[in-house]
């Protein structure tokens, strides 16, 4: 593997492995909250 | 000499009737947390920000390493100037810009809402993993370049100095305390920080450094690049820049949830110790 690939691979990944945190850790929060808010609904 | 005036009962005295047996208080349900759900319009914002992001992303990777022709010096080294630069730029001007006026129109108290503090920390996180990945994609450009992975040059240390203030950041933001107090601490923490945007920015030209002056962003503001190679840098900026807003807007939604979430584990943390038989009801933690 170049430089060139490594660069681009590494910083492509490591964005898209972040976004995908913050995506699936929004989306359990959302659940949560939900699901909360469903329990406490008389 | 003193008169004194009797007293005459206005009710007849009546046999004390037994107390009622005391009844106990009902039992409050925990409450649950306030956080408005996202609205559909942001939602459709943030999608399409993900699209345009992951769309221009994909632009340039293309248009950088199939497109566009190599460098009569660096050859095909420099198609990583389509991806080190937009990330610094993100890291350094736009994340911190955002974390340093944010947590000014924090500390002023005219200006003061909880907004400006769940941005700036939103910003810093985002900005953490774009610094770090600056230094990374830096550092694989240096080797071929400079011979080594990395060097104690002006440019590449006060970088690095920045993401410690960064993660310093960070951990302050992970110290309990009341939400006040540590938003007032990391906007100072934060505006520390941004002292050293400039050091880093000027580095290159106040030291003697390996790395090479600014190209775009000089003094004589006239970019020393060309042709197809300055539009897919311009694209690769605009690029990083909606992959850099999608995330901040991901990670202040998140920001909001976490502090829905915290005030509803108190709530349920006084709920249970009201219920253990602790007769006061439990304090309001939220209005």
């Amino acid at each position: 593997m170049s430089y060139i690939d490594a660069g681009y691979a590494i910083a492509l990944a490591v964005l898209a492995g972040y976004g995908a945190l913050l995506w699936g850790r929004r989306r359990r929060l959302e659940r949560l909250m939900a699901s909360a808010e469903e329990q406490a609904e008389p | 000499m003193s008169t004194t005036t009797p007293t005459t009962p206005t009710t007849p005295a009546t046999p004390a009737a037994p107390a009622p047996a005391a009844e106990p208080p009902p039992t409050p349900s925990p409450r649950v947390p306030v956080v408005a759900p996202w609205s559909a319009r942001s939602q459709r914002v943030v999608r399409w920000l993900g699209v345009a992001a992951v769309v221009s992303v994909v632009a340039t990777v293309w248009l950088g390493l199939w497109v566009t022709p190599p460098d009569a010096v660096q050859h095909d080294l420099v198609r990583l100037v389509y991806v080190h630069p937009p990330i610094a730029w993100v890291s350094l001007y736009l994340a911190f810009g955002i974390a340093a006026v944010s947590s000014v129109l924090w500390l002023w108290p005219r200006t003061r809402s909880p907004f400006w503090d769940r941005l700036a920390a939103s910003s810093v996180e985002v900005g953490t993993v774009f610094t770090a990945l600056t230094l990374v994609t830096g550092s694989i450009w240096g080797r071929p370049t400079w011979g080594v992975w990395w060097a104690w040059d002006a440019r590449l240390t006060s970088t690095a100095l920045l993401l410690v203030l960064l993660l310093g950041y960070l951990a302050v933001r992970r110290v309990a305390g009341a939400p006040e107090a540590r938003a007032r601490r990391c906007a100072v923490v934060a505006l520390v920080a941004a002292v050293d945007v400039p050091i880093v920015h000027f580095s290159v030209d106040w030291w003697h450094t390996l790395h090479q002056n600014a190209t775009v962003l000089n003094a004589n503001l006239s970019p020393t690049i060309h042709g197809a190679m300055a539009w897919t840098l311009l694209l690769g900026f605009v690029a990083f820049t909606l992959v850099f807003a999608w995330m901040l807007a991901v990670r202040y939604r998140i920001e909001v949830l976490v502090e829905g979430a915290l005030a509803a584990e108190i709530d349920l943390a006084l709920h249970e110790r009201w219920a253990e038989g602790d007769d006061s009801p439990p304090p309001a933690v939220r209005p």
